[in-house]
C-alpha cells in the first residue's frame, strides 16, 4: 500500500517537472536564440541579414563535423584532440596527391601523380580512419592515456603535413574535389546542406541505435557495460576511428572551399570542438548528451564569431571577448541543475564505503 | 574541528555515532569506551559496520551525529590530520611503508639526523632507531630494507612507528590474516607486551580464537548497532556468535524446486592464488549457497565464471556442453548470467534510465535494420520487468541512480533475467537494500528458481542463506570445506560460522 503512494506520488510529481525538464534539456537553444537575437538588434543591417545568416552557417560547416567526432569521443568519457590534425595531413596528402606540379620557383612541390579525386577522397578517410585506430589501439590495449596519445597524434599529423608541404602553402585543387566544399545551389552552400544532413542522420541513430546505447554505457561505466555485455575497448576503438573519419570529411570540406592547404590548417579548432560539445550538454565524464545539443554549441560559437566580426572588435580584444562569453554560456547552463531533481551522489560515497569495507 | 576539553581515565569515547550514506543507515547511535592499556576486540559480520565506525574515528567520514572523545578532547568533527594528531593511528592488513627504504630510514623519515656538512649521518641513524626499536623490546636489523622483513615484521614496525609518533590509540586492522601461526604468536607477544606498558588497541577481526587470545574486551556490531560490550572472560565463542549472527531476524523459508537434471558442472577448477579442486554439481531448479571469510576464493569464482576475470584451468560445463567466457557476453550468450557484489561498479550505469539498463544484455534481440532499436518492443519487455519485479520507479526513463538501493538491485536482476539464463551466479544479493526489499530479492530468487535457473549464491549472510539454499557450501582458503544439506539438524548458523572459522583455523 505504502508503495503504491509512493510510487503515485512520484509519478504526480514527475508530470509537474516535465515542462519544466524539457525546457532544461533544451536550454542551451534557448540561449542560442536569445544571443541571435541580441546580436539581430544591435546590428539589424548588417547581422540579420541572409546572407550574413548563410555565412554563420557556413563557419558552423566545418567545426560542425569535426564536432560530431568529438561528442562521440567524448560520450565514451575519452578526448580525441587529433582531429585538426587530420583535417591538416589530409588536405595537404589530398593536395599533393592531386595538385598540378608547380613550375615557379620555390614553394612546395606536389607528387606529380595528379590522381583523381575519386581515388583521393576515398584515400583522406582511410588516413582518418586509420589514425582513429591507432589510437584506439594505444588507448585500449596499451592502456595509454588518451588525452596524451590523442595530442602526441595531433603533433605527428601535422608534422607529416609540415614535411609533406616544406611549410608551404599548396594551392589549386581540382574543381571536382571542390564541388563540396565551394558549391552553392541557389546561393546556399552544399556544404552547410551536408552539415545540416549530417546531424539529423547522427543525432537519430546515436539516440535510436544499439550503437547510441553502447557508446553512452561505456562512457557512464565502463565496468558495468563490460559486465553487460558490450565490449568498451572496441566502442572506444570505434569511436575514434568515426572521429577520425569526421576529420578527413572536414578535411575535404575546408579545401574545397579554400582551394589552398597549409600545414597550419585548423589550428586551435580542436579546442573549439571540445567547447562547443560541453556548451551543448555533452559531459566530459561521458554518457550523457547528444550530438544535437553539440549543435546548439556549434551555432552558438558561430554567431559570436560572426558577430565580433561585423563589430570590428579589436582583433586583438576577439579572444578575451570570445573566451568570456563562452564561460558565461557555461555559466548558466552549469545553473540549470539547480533545478533537476535532485540527484543523489549515490555512487562516490556508497563505492568509498564498500572499498572501505572490503579492506576490512 | 570542534573541540573541548573534559577530564577523563578513557583513551577513547565514542558516544552516540550515527552515519546514513543514501539508502543506508550505516552506524546507528553507536558507543564505544576504550581504556588506557586495553586491547579492545572490534567484532560483526561484512556490512556491520566496523569500518564505517573505523572511518569515523580516522577523520575519513564525518559522523551525522554523535561526539569522539580522545583522553581529555571532545570532537564532534575531526579531518583525518587532525585524528592523526590526536593520537589515533591505522595499521592496515598490508602495511603501507618504504619498502626499499631501510628500517631506520622509515622509523626517522623526515628527521634525519644529519652531519655539519648537512649530509645524512647514518651512523646516528642507525643508533638512534636501535635506540628506539629497544625501548620497546623490538628485535629487528635496523639496516635491513623493509622490502626484506617478514609480513609480521613489517606490522610490527607499523606499530613502533605509530607509538613513536605518540600514538595513543592504535587500530589493528585484521593483522592476521596473512601471516603464519608462528608469525601470529610473534606479533601477538609484542602487542602484549605494548599494551604492559599502557599502549591501547582496537582489534578488528574475523577471527574470534584471536579475539578470545588477545583481547581484554569486546564490542559486538550489527547492523549498524552495538548489540553490546563484553569482557572477554565472561564469555564464549557461541556467544559471540550469537551476537554477531543476531536471533531477531525476519527468517524466510522456501520451498524447494531441485530437480535431478544436472545443469552446471565445475570440474576441477583451480586458479592460482584463489581457488583449488572447486567440483561442484548444480541441478535444474536449485539454489547452492557458497560462503566463507572474504578472500576465501569466491567472489573470485563467480567473478571467473562470468569473464570478468581469468578462470583459470579446469572444466565447466552447462547442459553438458562446453562453457568458456573470454568476457561477459560470451556468459550470456551460452546462459550464464552474474550478479556482482559491487552493484555500483558492475552492474548498473547509473546516469542512463531504467529502460536501458534492463536491455542492455539484449540489444542484439531487439534491433531492427541498420541496429536501430525496436522502441515498443523495448517498452513492453521493461514493462514487463517492472511490473513483475515490483520496480518503484516513476518511469521507464529515470536514471537509475536516482532509485533507492533495493530498486537498483531488481533493475540488476530484471536485467540478467531478459537474457534467460539457465545458470545465475548472484554475489551479496541483498547488500545495502533494505528488509522489505531483501524479501522482494529473495521472492525473486525462488521464482527464477523454479523456472528452472539453476543457482549459486555466494554471500556472507548466513541465515539468508539458510533459508533460500537446497545446500550450502563453506569455502576455506580456496577449497570447499564443508556442506550444509536442507532441512539437516547440522544446517544452522552456529555450526555454518564454525565451519567456516574452524576451517579456517586448521589452515593457519
Amino acid at each position: 500500500m505504502q508503495l503504491k503512494e509512493e510510487t503515485t506520488s512520484m509519478v504526480k510529481n514527475n508530470k509537474n517537472n516535465d515542462w519544466i525538464k524539457l525546457l532544461l534539456d533544451n536550454f542551451i537553444w534557448i540561449i542560442v536564440v536569445a544571443v541571435f537575437a541580441f546580436f539581430s538588434f544591435q546590428m539589424p543591417e548588417r547581422f540579420f541579414t541572409l546572407p550574413n545568416f548563410v555565412n554563420v552557417l557556413l563557419h558552423a560547416s566545418v567545426l560542425g563535423v569535426l564536432v560530431i567526432g568529438q561528442a562521440i569521443v567524448l560520450l565514451t568519457g575519452n578526448f580525441d584532440l587529433s582531429a585538426e590534425g587530420v583535417l591538416s595531413l589530409t588536405t595537404i596528402l589530398a593536395m599533393w596527391l592531386m595538385a598540378e606540379p608547380r613550375t615557379d620557383a620555390g614553394g612546395a612541390q606536389a607528387s606529380g601523380w595528379m590522381l583523381h579525386p575519386f581515388i583521393v577522397i576515398p584515400i583522406m578517410f582511410m588516413v582518418g580512419i586509420l589514425s582513429g585506430w591507432i589510437i584506439g589501439m594505444f588507448i585500449t590495449r596499451l592502456k595509454m592515456n588518451g588525452f596524451i596519445v590523442t595530442l602526441a597524434m595531433q603533433l605527428v599529423l601535422r608534422g607529416i603535413a609540415l614535411i609533406i608541404s616544406e611549410g608551404q602553402i599548396m594551392t589549386g585543387s581540382p574543381a571536382l574535389f571542390n564541388w563540396l566544399g565551394g558549391t552553392r545551389i541557389r546561393g546556399f552552400p552544399v556544404s552547410v546542406g551536408v552539415t545540416l544532413l549530417m546531424y539529423l542522420v547522427v543525432n537519430y541513430l546515436l539516440n535510436q541505435s544499439k550503437f547510441g546505447r553502447n557508446l553512452r554505457a561505456v562512457g557512464a561505466n565502463r565496468d558495468a557495460a563490460r559486465a553487460s555485455g558490450f565490449d568498451p575497448n572496441k566502442t572506444i576503438t570505434r569511436a575514434y576511428m568515426i572521429s577520425g573519419f569526421l576529420g578527413a570529411f572536414a578535411g575535404w570540406m575546408l579545401l574545397g572551399r579554400l582551394e589552398t592547404s597549409i600545414s597550419s590548417l585548423g589550428e586551435g579548432m580542436t579546442l573549439e570542438t571540445v567547447a562547443a560539445s560541453v556548451i551543448g550538454g555533452v559531459s566530459l565524464k561521458g554518457g550523457l548528451g547528444s550530438v544535437g545539443g553539440a549543435f546548439a554549441g556549434v551555432m552558438l560559437l558561430s554567431i559570436i564569431d560572426n558577430a565580433l566580426n561585423l563589430m570590428d572588435v579589436d582583433p586583438f580584444w576577439v579572444q578575451a571577448v570570445r573566451g568570456f562569453i563562452i564561460l558565461l554560456a557555461l555559466l548558466i547552463e552549469a545553473q540549470k541543475f539547480r533545478y533537476k531533481p535532485k540527484v543523489v551522489h549515490e555512487k562516490d560515497e556508497r563505492i568509498a564505503a564498500v572499498e572501505l569495507e572490503s579492506k576490512a | 574541528m570542534n573541540k573541548v576539553a573534559i577530564k577523563t581515565e578513557t583513551v577513547l569515547q565514542m558516544k552516540g555515532i550515527s552515519k546514513a550514506f543514501p539508502g543506508v543507515q550505516a552506524l546507528r547511535q553507536v558507543d564505544l569506551t576504550v581504556l588506557p592499556g586495553e586491547i579492545h576486540g572490534l567484532v560483526g559480520k561484512n556490512g556491520a559496520g566496523k569500518t564505517t565506525l573505523m572511518a569515523v574515528l580516522m577523520g575519513l567520514q564525518e559522523p551525522n551525529e554523535g561526539t569522539i572523545q580522545i583522553d581529555s578532547t571532545e570532537y564532534t568533527s575531526m579531518n583525518p590530520t587532525e585524528a592523526l594528531d590526536a593520537g589515533i593511528a591505522y595499521v592496515p592488513q598490508h602495511v603501507a611503508m618504504m619498502d626499499s627504504l631501510t628500517v631506520a630510514e622509515n622509523i626517522l623519515a623526515g628527521d634525519l639526523p644529519k652531519t655539519k656538512f648537512g649530509l645524512v649521518d647514518w651512523k646516528k641513524v642507525n643508533d638512534e632507531a636501535q635506540k628506539r626499536l629497544d625501548m620497546l623490546n623490538l628485535k629487528l636489523d635496523v639496516t635491513k630494507k623493509v622490502e626484506g622483513l617478514e609480513v609480521a615484521e613489517q606490522t610490527m614496525l607499523a606499530i613502533a612507528k605509530a607509538l613513536f609518533g605518540d600514538a595513543k590509540l592504535i587500530i589493528l586492522d585484521e593483522p592476521t590474516a596473512p601471516l603464519s601461526r608462528a608469525e601470529i604468536n610473534r606479533l601477538f607477544a609484542f602487542v602484549k607486551s605494548l599494551k604492559e606498558k599502557g599502549a591501547s588497541f582496537i582489534y578488528i577481526s574475523h577471527h574470534l580464537e584471536e579475539v578470545f587470545e588477545i583481547c581484554d574486551r569486546v564490542t559486538v556490531l550489527r547492523d549498524g548497532r552495538v548489540v553490546g560490550t563484553e569482557n572477554v572472560k565472561d564469555i564464549d565463542i557461541p556467544k559471540l556468535i550469537v551476537m554477531m549472527v543476531g536471533e531477531d531476524v525476519e527468517d524466510y523459508s522456501r520451498e524447494s524446486s531441485c530437480t535431478d537434471e544436472v545443469v552446471f558442472v565445475l570440474e576441477n577448477l583451480a586458479r592460482r592464488g584463489y581457488y583449488e579442486d572447486i567440483n561442484l554439481e548444480v541441478k535444474k531448479g536449485e539454489v547452492v549457497g557458497i560462503t566463507g571469510l572474504q578472500g576465501c576464493g569466491s567472489e573470485q569464482l563467480g567473478k571467473g565464471l562470468f569473464g570478468l576475470e581469468y578462470r583459470g584451468v579446469g572444466n565447466v560445463k552447462i547442459h553438458g556442453e562446453e562453457f568458456i567466457a573470454k568476457e561477459p557476453i560470451d556468459s550470456f550468450n551460452q546462459g550464464l548470467a552474474y550478479l556482482p557484489q559491487d552493484r555500483y561498479r558492475y552492474g548498473l550505469v547509473g546516469v542512463r534510465p531504467v529502460k536501458e539498463n534492463v536491455t542492455y544484455p539484449i540489444l542484439d534481440r531487439l534491433v531492427r535494420l541498420i541496429n536501430l532499436v525496436n522502441r515498443s518492443e523495448e517498452k513492453k519487455i521493461v514493462d514487463e520487468y517492472i511490473e513483475g519485479l515490483e520496480i518503484v520507479t516513476p518511469n521507464q526513463d529515470q536514471p537509475v541512480r536516482l532509485l533507492s538501493g533495493g530498486n537498483q538491485q531488481k533493475v540488476v536482476f530484471a536485467k540478467l533475467a531478459t537474457t534467460r539464463p539457465a545458470v545465475l551466479i548472484i554475489h551479496e544479493p541483498t547488500q545495502g537494500v533494505d528488509v522489505r526489499a531483501k524479501m522482494d530479492i529473495f521472492r525473486i530468487i525462488d521464482e527464477m528458481a523454479s523456472q528452472g535457473v539453476a543457482i549459486i549464491v555466494i554471500s556472507s549472510e548466513i541465515r539468508e542463506l539458510i533459508g533460500i539454499c537446497d545446500r550450502i557450501l563453506v569455502m576455506n582458503n580456496g577449497r570447499i570445506t564443508e556442506e550444509f544439506e536442507k532441512g539437516d539438524k547440522a544446517t544452522t548458523p552456529e555450526n555454518i560460522l564454525d565451519a567456516i572459522e574452524g576451517g579456517n583455523n586448521k589452515h593457519g
